[in-house]
């Protein structure tokens, strides 16, 4: 079998299988294991890569010298919370609400990095906050 | 009003798994039982959530003379010690459970299942839920549909759910699924692997970057997770399986078609990755 476009590399146990895309050359190139406990290994690993996140106050929220921030991406985004809580000097009771790119409110315990991934404009995650509750 | 006929979704509504809910046996003493407190039996549905069981529960361990007078936001649920999240009932089922269709032996039914009233772990749930318009936000790039729907059919959908109505939720939820027949722009999934690793969401195109044709459910195991699925055809993938509302689904249906048709009601398309048999 073979597909238009595919290359050619092949995986040690299965000399037919040919790929979709080329840039999963990359992938047959590392060594492809097929033991479950192993494969699981890389997904379990914690992305130590940072992100950018830029915070935009809005409404009456005070705003912050500086606006953008580096954040290891394996965070929740409660990190995110806390952190902006403690620049502003917020204590746990002072309402604050966090949204990202003017939309939705993710849950405390999604992931920055899939955050990111799904949802940041130019590289950088755009994280709304303001006082009262805005959008969602 | 009626919502059209798709033989899946109602399959999928009507999805239910027995559960066995017991109270934990040192708070059931704290809060004044002097028997040993029968568990409670309920088959929910698996599209539905725990919270929208927690006033029955209460009314059951209420009946057996227990005083508890907390909010009913205090009440969690734990499974082999583990919290519960805030996920729909049949993906914690799956998630917790590891239990793979296609096994010999039976599934672990009743589902076990531990009601707390008090001690709830704030480090690791939370307790507030926001309906959230993210899934609207993936597939056109904004909420605006989602925000624009009606007060009245915001309530309809809402109380579909909670009133397991069918027609209620799906006559308004079709419009949202179906995105005015335009082919959206990412498809919202979010794959779930064994032993804690993290959740992983990702922008999944619906088409091939390269010729346009519609991407099956096994293109994305295989672009998401090579390692586990090394190829996109079935029969090469031989330790890990998807499993989605208790069912492994063929890896040939086009993920748009997966997404439309067996997508939870936040309108995610929720994927348990199992492993070996």
């Amino acid at each position: 079998m073979s597909i238009a476009n595919s290359d050619t590399t092949t995986y040690p146990n299965n000399s037919s299988s040919t790929f979709l895309n080329t840039n999963l050359v990359e992938n047959a190139n590392s060594q492809v294991s097929l033991n479950p406990a192993t494969a699981l290994e890389k997904y379990k690993k914690k992305d130590s890569s940072k992100v950018v996140v830029r915070f935009r106050a809005i409404g009456n929220a005070p705003i912050l010298k500086q606006n953008f921030y580096k954040i290891t991406a394996s965070n929740k985004f409660q990190a995110v919370i806390q952190f902006l809580r403690k620049e502003l000097n917020y204590k746990t009771s002072d309402p604050l609400f966090l949204y990202i790119n003017s939309a939705f409110s993710p849950a405390p315990d999604e992931i920055v990095a899939n955050l990111h991934k799904c949802f940041s404009t130019d590289q950088h995650l755009i994280i709304n906050y303001c006082t009262s509750a805005a959008w969602g | 009003m009626t919502a059209p006929q798709n033989p899946i979704t109602r399959a999928i509504w009507d999805g239910a798994l027995p559960i066995k809910l017991s109270l934990d046996t040192t708070e059931a003493a704290a809060l004044g039982a002097k028997t040993i407190i029968e568990p409670y039996f309920i088959e929910a549905p698996r599209c539905s959530y725990f919270p929208l069981l927690t006033s029955q529960l209460r009314k059951y361990f209420g009946d057996m003379m227990l005083n508890f007078i907390g909010d009913d936001a205090e009440i969690w649920y734990d499974v082999d010690g583990t919290p519960l999240k805030h996920y729909p009932i049949g993906l914690l089922y799956d998630l917790h459970t590891g239990y793979r269709p296609d096994s010999n032996s039976p599934p672990p039914l009743p589902w076990p299942v531990t009601v707390h009233f008090k001690d709830f772990p704030a480090d690791k749930l939370i307790r507030a839920q926001a309906i959230d318009a993210t899934q609207d936000f993936f597939m056109n790039g904004s909420t605006k549909k989602v925000m624009n729907l009606s007060k009245n059919d915001q309530t309809q959908l809402w109380d579909g759910l909670w009133s397991k109505n069918y027609d209620r939720f799906w006559s308004v939820n079709y419009r949202l699924v179906m995105n005015d027949g335009q082919m959206p722009r990412h498809i919202p999934l979010r794959i779930y692997l064994p032993d804690n690793c993290p959740v992983l969401q990702e922008p999944v195109s619906p088409l091939d970057d390269n010729n346009g044709n519609p991407l099956t459910l096994g293109d994305v195991l295989h672009q998401i997770l090579p390692e586990l699925f090394p190829s996109s055809l079935p029969s090469e993938n031989s330790f890990a399986a998807p499993v989605i509302h208790g069912v492994i689904p063929q890896l040939d249906m086009p993920i748009v078609w997966a997404s439309q048709n067996l997508c939870y009601p936040d309108n995610f398309l929720h994927i348990v990755v199992l492993l070996g048999i």
